[in-house]
């Protein structure tokens, strides 16, 4: 009977392991798409090929189009196995044909120029400092900082026209004003972010030392030696004093590395799942429409998880954080 | 450098009062009890799900461009308690670098070759975006864009190109502003393409049909998966039951020859305040030739998985060692070089 049991867990087990590999293997038996990809492939070098073409790349076309004919026979007979071996083995033949096409049969055409053109165009520089400036500004306005963008917006529209008038050597030059001007857009940008990060550095440490009385509490009820719990009651210390990120950081990491060193990382999954639960509280409660008797609840509860961890009662921390974290997420979506 | 794998020897049989050393097969039938087994079964079973909606999920944007480069664009769910985070870019010619939190806030960072440092502080998700220049290459007229990804990922192909080889299979493909935008799954990929005048997908095919999974598979998948682990299962217990009394079998060992690896007294003479059980760990993988697979480490030490994880996990976090995968298995080796704790 036991081992019936035992058996049938095992199943199930496997069944959750292996379940979720089964959805990424059926998605890609997307037909449709492979045969276009091919035909396409197969279009663009027929329209390269031309009478003085070497036999070499005839062959070749020939035998990609027959690998083509089998993957569309092969997807009308609902093979997806075949399908994909064709679709390979097709673009395989694909490739070779356009290496051989550019060594030998190349042939000046509007698509060469179109690819030079484009090489020579600055166009693709522009987009790429467009939307990082447009990044920068999103985070300008999140920070609240008063950073004065028209400068840059003006050289935007300068480089632009240039593009459209075909000067890419003045548009060349535009765009390189407009990288040295981000330069200085970034110092102040960051100036106004460190502030922020300060605060935020100090909020996740008042975060972390809370957290570290929980586990000083829980190591003390744990019988850990006197000797650990001084280490931890010094590391606190210092990272209480620690007052700008860069030491936050390196306090946290020494902490980490004590907590590694004594097997006291029991509680930190709980622990990252209290802070997550906690910022999704603090998001809901800027919201509008949630009620706030059902926050103050969730607070008490919150409340209730941290004293357990402190009592080392793990299991019960579990169960209430796994129902508040699934109270939430219907508080979420029913907003 | 190339490891040596030592065959599956078979050792003369011992008799079970005889034996020396404890084999696994052993610790199941006297120490542990089925109960135990059943109950470890159900803690693995109501853990999993636990497990995977707490990972770091991802979502992966590359944008090519005609040019020659690329804007990655990725998003991540990171552990709140970290005060930073390491991510590995997919090259070293970096630009445009920006890294924000999830309140919107720009966070602190520091690039090193292909690597960047991000001060998370404390935030859960985080949002990074950069160009690059080293995913696409050139040769003639064909441009090559090549990446391994850890995970699934959304590639919008320049427009006006059109793909002329690739060595992976797309699970969808969509129309993007007359850009191609393919879905690929994790792995290397290696798409070549050419710029063309036309857009033929819209003159020959105007209509870019959404991924249609295959039913059939699919249920087939899920009917099989259950049936294959049964049957794998019995074949593994009837097979047990009828060598333990026999014959023992040693786990397969991988070795390897070379010695480009710190030995173990550099190792404890720069971290000194090492644990006696990783100390063994580390003469261990060392007497192997430097690398070691963790559920060798386990059958050494005849340690349960999770214990032998986390001093594995512990040994990496010192920088000691680091774990790659082979076979779907982790693979520990000891490093070549270290740095002096402070």
């Amino acid at each position: 009977m036991k081992n019936i049991a035992t058996f049938g867990l095992f199943i199930l087990v496997a069944s959750m392991a292996l379940g979720g590999m089964t959805s990424n293997v059926s998605a890609q038996e997307d037909s449709p798409v492979l045969l276009k990809i091919a035909k396409r492939a197969q279009e663009q070098i027929h329209n390269q090929i031309s009478a003085d073409s070497s036999d070499k790349v005839k062959r070749l076309f020939e035998e990609g189009t027959k690998k083509v004919n089998a993957l569309e026979r092969a997807l009308a007979s609902d093979d997806a196995g075949s399908a994909k071996k064709y679709f390979l083995s097709a673009m395989k033949i694909f490739k070779e044909l356009s290496i051989q096409l550019t060594t030998s049969d190349i042939v000046p055409d509007a698509a060469t120029d179109s690819m030079s053109t484009a090489v020579r165009d600055p166009s693709n520089l522009l987009q790429r400092l467009q939307g990082y400036v447009d990044s920068l500004k999103t985070i300008a306005k999140k920070h609240n900082a008063s950073i004065n963008f028209s400068e840059l917006d003006e050289l935007f529209a300068k480089s632009k026209l240039q593009i459209s008038d075909h000067q890419f050597a003045l548009a060349l030059e535009t765009l390189h004003e407009i990288k040295e001007t981000i330069v200085e857009v970034k110092k102040e940008l960051h100036e106004e972010a460190s502030i922020h990060e300060s605060q935020r550095a100090n909020e996740y440490a008042k975060k972390y030392l809370e957290q570290l009385d929980r586990l000083i509490e829980h190591a003390k009820k744990q019988g850990v030696a006197d000797e650990i719990i001084e280490k931890l009651e010094t590391a606190k210390e210092n990272l209480s004093s620690a007052d700008n990120p860069r030491e936050i950081i390196k306090e946290i990491r020494k902490i980490m590395s004590i907590k590694d060193q004594f097997e006291l990382t029991k509680n930190d999954r709980l622990e990252s799942r209290v802070l997550q639960v906690e910022k999704t509280l603090s998001r809901l409660s800027q919201m509008d429409g949630v009620d706030q008797s059902v926050l103050d609840d969730a607070e008490n509860i919150l409340e209730n998880i941290k004293r357990h961890l402190s009592e080392s009662e793990s299991d019960a921390a579990n169960d209430l954080l796994r129902d508040l974290a699934k109270q939430l997420r219907e508080i979420n979506n029913s907003l | 450098m190339n490891p040596q794998i030592v065959p599956i020897q078979r050792i003369e049989s011992f008799r079970e009062d005889g034996m020396l050393f404890v084999r696994t097969d052993g610790i199941l039938e006297t120490m542990v009890k089925t109960p135990l087994i059943i109950a470890g079964l159900i803690v693995v079973a109501l853990t999993m799900p636990i497990q995977s909606s707490f990972s770091s999920t991802r979502t992966l944007d590359l944008t090519l461009y005609s040019d020659g480069s690329a804007h990655i664009f990725t998003h991540l769910d990171i552990d709140p308690l970290e005060p930073d985070f390491e991510v590995n870019l997919f090259g070293s010619s970096v630009d445009n670098f920006v890294a924000v939190g999830e309140n919107g806030f720009l966070l602190s960072s520091e690039i090193i070759r292909d690597k960047v440092t991000i001060d998370t502080l404390g935030s859960s998700t985080i949002t990074i975006d950069y160009d690059i220049h080293d995913l696409i290459s050139k040769e003639g007229r064909i441009w090559t864009f090549s990446v391994d990804s850890p995970i699934d990922y959304s590639l919008l192909m320049p427009s006006n190109s059109i793909i002329v080889g690739m060595n992976i299979l797309p699970s969808n493909m969509d129309l993007v502003n007359d850009q191609t935008k393919l879905e690929l799954s994790s792995g290397f990929s290696e798409i070549n393409y050419i710029f063309g005048t036309t857009n033929p997908l819209i003159t020959t095919n105007p209509t870019i049909n959404p991924v249609q999974p295959t039913i059939d598979i699919f249920t087939l998948a899920l009917i099989g998966v259950p049936i294959a682990a049964a049957i794998t299962g019995a074949v593994i217990m009837i097979k047990r039951k009828q060598a333990k009394s026999l014959t023992v079998i040693q786990p397969e060992v991988t070795s390897k020859s070379n010695t480009d690896f710190l030995d173990p007294e550099t190792i404890f003479s720069l971290r000194p305040l090492l644990r006696e059980d990783d100390k063994e760990i580390i003469k261990f993988i060392s007497e192997n030739g430097g690398q070691a697979l963790e559920s060798e480490l386990r059958k050494k030490f005849l340690q349960p998985r999770t214990t032998m994880w986390r001093a594995v996990k512990r040994l990496e976090r010192q920088e000691i060692i680091e774990i790659t995968k082979k076979d779907l298995q982790n693979l520990v080796k000891l490093k070549k070089e270290m740095e002096k704790e402070e």
